[in-house]
């Protein structure tokens, strides 16, 4: 049952849903509140902070739900569904309420999309500045601190102001107390200790993205402090039925929330994953003991060590250990990839998941979403077959969460 | 009926798609006299027979009337006629001929889906096709028909009493199928999953559209024309009305007919046949394009050109300075 | 006039064998380019006993990094050639098949995924040789016969997907060989002063991406144990820059109206351009082709039986199709005189290479890859091209796994006909991939963009 606690919770939980659901919405009323400027940076690598520190909202641009239409007359139909729905947006003007843009990735379809709406919307400054993708050469780090130097130039020219390295070092103890926070979540979680489902996770981080920082700190910290103070110890599963799962891929863009849920309907159970709009995102702090704009790029580097990606080059993690080594610690039963249709370093990568799974025994399951809808007889098959190989092969009754739900109405 | 007297004449249009047969034949003044589609299997030569036979009938008139053909449609080569041009070019032709004033068509068809922009003069000037994939096409429609178990011809009145706005993926037929199914199985309404079916097309529809520029007024040829219910939608979607036309699925055959019409009157300036017409025609072009200002575009004066104009290469532009004709 | 429906005829419709499918060839290909073929055919012999013959191999894909490689004593072996190769051979299904298995989803860059297929069967060739497992993988492939890397090296402009396909090739190996990347960034062009070869960003960025080229140069010399040939590096940039100054001129000679030559024989010289050995032989080959050309202008020798439309590529080139396309645009009277992917990539600015610093004009190819810039300088070149050729109208190859090529496309469209009233058609297809291609939309497309040429025309002439 629940108590008063809880409504609190509830209505936290609501405001950070809204905000997921319709980022430009929370953007035009933030605007609108506090008169200042909003800065729509592309995933994955734009540190946020460099933008708060200036004093407008930084504001990772999301996929949009609205099917597309206008965006075919910018990119052809075999982008991935992040990069075709960016065009839309612009095409039909859901980009409108952005001062400006900035972008620090590499990825080819990204890029291509950002030069289509550099041209269609040339009215909002476009700032472009590649880190370097090979992340362990020696002259890696340089690169990447010559690349912030040119960022920060850009922003503070768009909003007007200098960024001092005080304003930069408070933002950035802001960001990691955030990070932090969230990551508390994920530890309850894998614990057993509190039931989160997989869409709720998503839409704790992802407000996290749209979301002024300090309101969104404020709101978990409620909804933390009601989890905690009901959360028990792990208890035992009186079925030893839920199959428990780790999420993985999709870069970019988050997956549905109705194909979590339908995942977790069949049987499954999600306790940890590797998705951006998860654990990538919240993974690494920003150092706080060096200048604070080489500790950004000390962030960017540092980041793919603690949760390797497919899209960087690195010689000396390997983002298939990476994996079997969180599978080790969560306990996990298998792996869900959760591909995007049309992402290629997921496509390219995937096969080196698969072998190091195969090789360790760990059953992984593909499932390729698209933009426009869920097939969701055809995934709800797919994960009830996966799960059901999975019980037959289990022995020991896991540890599986019967403490208290994260209860969102 | 048609005339008697040596006054007229008749051209025949023939437009052999993936699903009809569709014949127009027109007269000297420019008038439909006769006309015909056939339902059959795929691009079928009895189909053709069978229109061709019931449009001539139907003019009152024989094949011997007919002077000149020009057939469209992804079965044109199997035809016989004088000529073959595209079923986009036709059917801008037969558009802007059955709607003055047109300037945008939008073709839904069995297996592709066209979206033709179109100028002042009835004349393609941008298209967008989509043939590749069944989505956004009438397969769509078929698909729907066998999931649901109405009739094709019911479909489009299911969906204009549906409500609910259920999602269904735009991008692949068969992919949607499943999600047809699904959505039966969790208890929708068929209402409701036909109408949106019908607005995963219309989406699709207007992705094509953006691809050549939305602009009004809008006319719909083609069978899927017929189906109200996608009208209603894509006027949603486009936020322009649709101008709907008595017999969409002749625009093709019937704009084959008006290009033989005109073939025959010698009005297209093609490669010319004759010396006269030839030069009028190179110099009219020279004046029209720029060129290489050291010889005029005529070749062998000097070998250094800059760049030389586009021309027609009717033959006597090409090398022989005296007027010959081989290349 | 008998209204008496018994008497009247049966229509007889043609069969499809008097409605001839095999149109005549109306194309007329340079023979020149044969040499180059048999060129190519060689090289690829050759490098397939490198290791027998104890060489050091390199495998690498994207930027031209050959010269360098050539000075260094190394075989090289471009990936995407290969790949080329294989598709333009109607054999790229064994390695498909193989990337395949590995676990490639068919709607990856066939280019990587053909050439990681090849990976993989060296990869396993390797293995068995190591195992003594004799015949699981069939070495009369020609797919298999790639020797295996003793390095990688990466550099690959304005394509990330071209990044981390040499990552994941190194992958396949185990992660057994070493791997160098050469970070080239994109130019974007943003700044009031950006334009093509000019501006503040294209004044600093090579010169960064030439100290790149020197961090390489160190890691060869420590793979291979010997100093590099700085000397041989300026005589091969010797040779190149050579060969483009005699290949650009003959391009140059195609503005003529009939074209000499078509964007199809520029197609079939981009094995020389683009990674044979800098050396007289690579100069003849050029000096030969435009020698062809040259003849064909004095003596009237058209490319395309009946030129009547002159039409520009868009797109990377659809290499299992080459011949079909040659013919089928040819058919229409179409001479495609140029195109993005022959006329803007490959050793294009031969003025920027200075021999005694050849490494900052090599960077700045390397830059001007036409992927790596963004849409105001491919507007720029596009324009540009159509001015200097005539051009009537536009093929969009709209390849299905390519994003890098395809992106700008729409707007480019869009741009020739406002700027220019030139026509376009988008027609699908892929770079190694058939499957991905579809004829008839080929066909429909650019038949009806030039019955609207034809529209255009006469009413110019009203």
């Amino acid at each position: 049952m629940l108590d008063e606690n809880a409504f609190a919770t509830q209505d936290a939980f609501a405001t950070l849903a809204v905000a997921a659901t319709d980022p430009v919405g929370y953007a035009q009323s933030w605007k609108a509140r506090t008169g200042r400027l909003v800065i729509g940076s592309f995933p994955m690598n734009f540190p946020s902070e460099l933008t708060h520190a200036t004093g407008a909202l930084p504001v990772i641009i999301q996929e949009s739900r609205t099917t597309i239409t206008e965006g075919r007359s910018l990119l052809p139909e075999f982008y991935c569904s992040y990069t075709r729905s960016l065009a839309d947006q612009a095409a039909v003007g859901e980009l409108d309420v952005f001062d400006a843009f900035v972008l620090a990735d590499h990825c080819v379809q990204l890029l291509g999309a950002v030069d289509v709406i550099r041209w269609a919307k040339p009215q909002i400054p476009t700032h472009f500045a590649q880190f370097i993708s090979s992340m362990d050469d020696p002259w890696s780090q340089g690169q990447v601190i010559d690349k912030i130097a040119s960022l920060r130039v850009e922003v503070e020219e768009i909003v007007g102001t200098t960024i001092t390295p005080e304003a930069l070092a408070h933002s950035i103890r802001l960001y990691n107390e955030n990070r932090r926070l969230l990551r508390e979540f994920y530890d309850l979680r894998k614990a057993g200790r509190v039931r989160i489902t997989a869409s709720q996770m998503q839409t704790l981080v992802k407000s996290s993205m749209v979301m002024d920082i300090e309101e969104h700190t404020a709101l978990l910290r409620d909804i933390l402090a009601d989890l905690e103070s009901r959360a028990g110890e792990p208890g035992q599963d009186a079925t030893g039925s839920l199959v428990r799962i780790h999420l993985s891929g999709h870069f970019c863009a988050p997956p549905r929330p109705e194909l979590l849920d339908v995942i977790e309907e069949c049987g499954a159970l999600v306790i940890n994953d590797d998705l951006y709009h998860g654990f990538r995102y919240i993974s690494t702090d920003v150092p706080e003991d060096v200048d604070p704009f080489d500790a950004l790029a000390l962030w960017y580097l540092d980041r793919n060590i603690s949760a390797p990606c497919g899209t960087r080059v690195q010689r000396n993690v390997d983002w298939d250990s990476y994996l079997i080594g969180s599978l080790d610690e969560s306990g996990a039963d298998g792996v869900i990839t959760l591909m995007a249709k049309f992402c290629e370093p997921l496509m390219l990568y995937y096969p080196e998941l698969k072998k190091a799974l195969d090789g360790h025994d760990i059953p992984v399951l593909l499932i390729e979403t698209e933009h426009e809808g869920v097939a969701v007889e055809s995934v709800r098959t797919r994960v009830e077959t996966f799960v059901e190989r999975i019980r037959r092969n289990k022995t020991a009754v896991p540890a599986v969460a019967s403490g208290p739900i994260l209860a969102t109405n | 009926m048609a005339e008697s007297g040596a006054a007229n004449w008749f051209v025949m249009g023939v437009d052999l798609g993936s699903t009809t047969a569709k014949v127009a034949i027109v007269d000297a003044a420019g008038a439909m006299v006769g006309s015909k589609i056939v339902q059959m299997g795929a691009v079928s030569r009895e189909a053709v027979r069978v229109a061709m036979e019931s449009a001539l009938e139907d003019a009152g008139i024989t094949q011997d009337d007919i002077v000149r053909t020009i057939s469209t449609g992804y079965g044109r080569k199997l035809v016989p006629s004088d000529k073959t041009f595209t079923e986009i070019t036709c059917h801008a032709r037969g558009a802007a001929a059955l709607f003055p004033g047109v300037r945008l068509v939008i073709d839904i068809g069995g297996q592709d889906s066209k979206a033709i922009a179109v100028d002042s003069d009835g004349l393609v000037d941008r298209f967008a096709m989509n043939d590749r994939c069944a989505s956004g096409t009438g397969r769509f429609f078929d698909v729907l028909s066998r999931a649901l178990e109405v009739p094709i011809g019911e479909v489009g009145d299911l969906a204009m009493a549906g409500s609910n706005e259920l999602e269904v993926s735009s991008m692949c037929a068969t992919f949607a199928e499943t999600e047809v199914i699904s959505l039966l199985a969790q208890g929708a309404e068929t209402a409701d999953i036909a109408a949106s079916v019908h607005k995963a097309v219309a989406a699709r529809t207007l992705g094509l559209v953006a691809q050549v520029g939305k602009a009004s007024p809008v006319v719909m040829t083609g069978g899927v024309a017929k189906n109200r219910a996608l009208v209603h939608f894509l006027s949603e979607a486009l936020r322009l009305p649709i101008e709907m036309l008595d017999e969409p699925q002749i625009a093709g055959a019937y704009g084959a007919a008006i290009i033989a019409r005109e073939e025959h009157l010698g009005n297209v300036a093609l490669a010319a046949a004759d010396d006269a017409t030839a030069t009028q025609f190179a110099a009219g072009l020279a004046d029209a394009v720029p060129h290489c200002a050291d010889c005029d575009g005529q070749l062998g004066l000097h070998t250094n050109h800059g760049p030389v104009p586009v021309t027609i290469a009717t033959r006597p532009m090409v090398g022989a300075r005296s007027g010959g004709r081989e290349l | 006039m008998s209204l008496d429906v018994s008497s009247r005829e049966p229509v007889e419709l043609l069969s499809t064998r008097d409605r001839t499918l095999d149109a005549v060839d109306k194309s007329n290909r340079l023979s020149s380019t044969k040499t180059g073929g048999k060129m190519v055919a060689e090289y690829w012999e050759n490098i397939f006993t490198a290791k027998e013959r104890g060489k050091h191999v390199v495998w690498y894909n994207g930027t031209a990094l050959n010269p360098i490689f050539q000075a260094a004593g190394l075989e090289w072996c471009h990936g995407e050639a290969f790949s080329a190769r294989l598709a333009a051979m109607h054999l790229e299904g064994p390695a498909q098949a193989a990337g395949e298995e590995y676990g490639y989803i068919g709607e990856l860059c066939s280019y990587a995924r053909t050439h990681l297929g090849c990976a993989v069967m060296t990869q396993k060739g390797i293995t068995e040789k190591q195992n003594g497992i004799v015949g699981m993988v069939d070495q009369e492939e020609l797919a298999s016969k790639l020797p295996s890397p003793d390095f990688f090296v990466n550099a690959y402009a304005g394509c990330s997907t071209g990044q981390q396909w040499d990552a994941m090739t190194y992958r396949v190996f185990g992660k057994e060989f070493p791997i160098f990347n050469v970070s080239l960034p994109m130019i974007w062009g943003n700044k009031k002063d950006a334009g093509y070869l000019r501006g503040s960003e294209w004044e600093k960025t090579p010169l960064y991406v030439e100290e790149q080229l020197k961090k390489l140069i160190e890691f060869i010399e420590y793979q291979t144990k010997r100093p590099f040939d700085w000397d041989a590096l300026s005589e091969n940039m010797f040779y190149i820059k050579r060969a483009s100054e005699l290949r650009l001129e003959a391009m140059a000679l195609c503005a003529a109206a009939p074209t000499p030559a078509t964007y199809w024989d520029w197609v079939a010289s981009i094995a020389p351009i683009n990674f044979m050995p800098a050396n007289q032989a690579l100069v003849d080959y050029f000096q030969g082709v435009k020698d062809e050309i040259q003849y064909r202008l004095d003596n009237t020798i058209s490319a395309v039986q009946n030129e009547k439309y002159r039409v520009y590529f868009d797109g990377i080139m659809n290499w299992n199709k080459l011949g079909w396309l040659t013919r089928k645009f040819a058919e229409y009277d179409v001479a495609v005189v140029a195109g993005r992917y022959t006329h803007d990539s490959f050793w294009q600015e031969p003025q920027l290479i200075d021999l005694d610093r050849p490494l900052l004009g090599m960077a700045q190819h390397y830059l001007i890859c036409p992927i790596n810039h963004g849409l105001k300088i491919m507007e720029e070149l596009l324009i540009k091209r159509c001015d200097e050729y005539g051009i009537d109208g536009i093929a969009f190859h709209s390849t299905r796994t390519c994003r890098a090529m395809t992106n700008p496309q729409h707007i480019l469209a869009r741009t020739a006909e406002t700027e220019r009233g030139i026509k376009s058609f988008f027609f699908e297809g892929d770079v190694a991939d058939a499957a991905f291609y579809k004829d008839e939309s080929l066909e429909s497309g650019l038949v009806a963009m030039l019955e609207s040429i034809d529209m255009q025309r006469s009413r110019a002439l009203v």
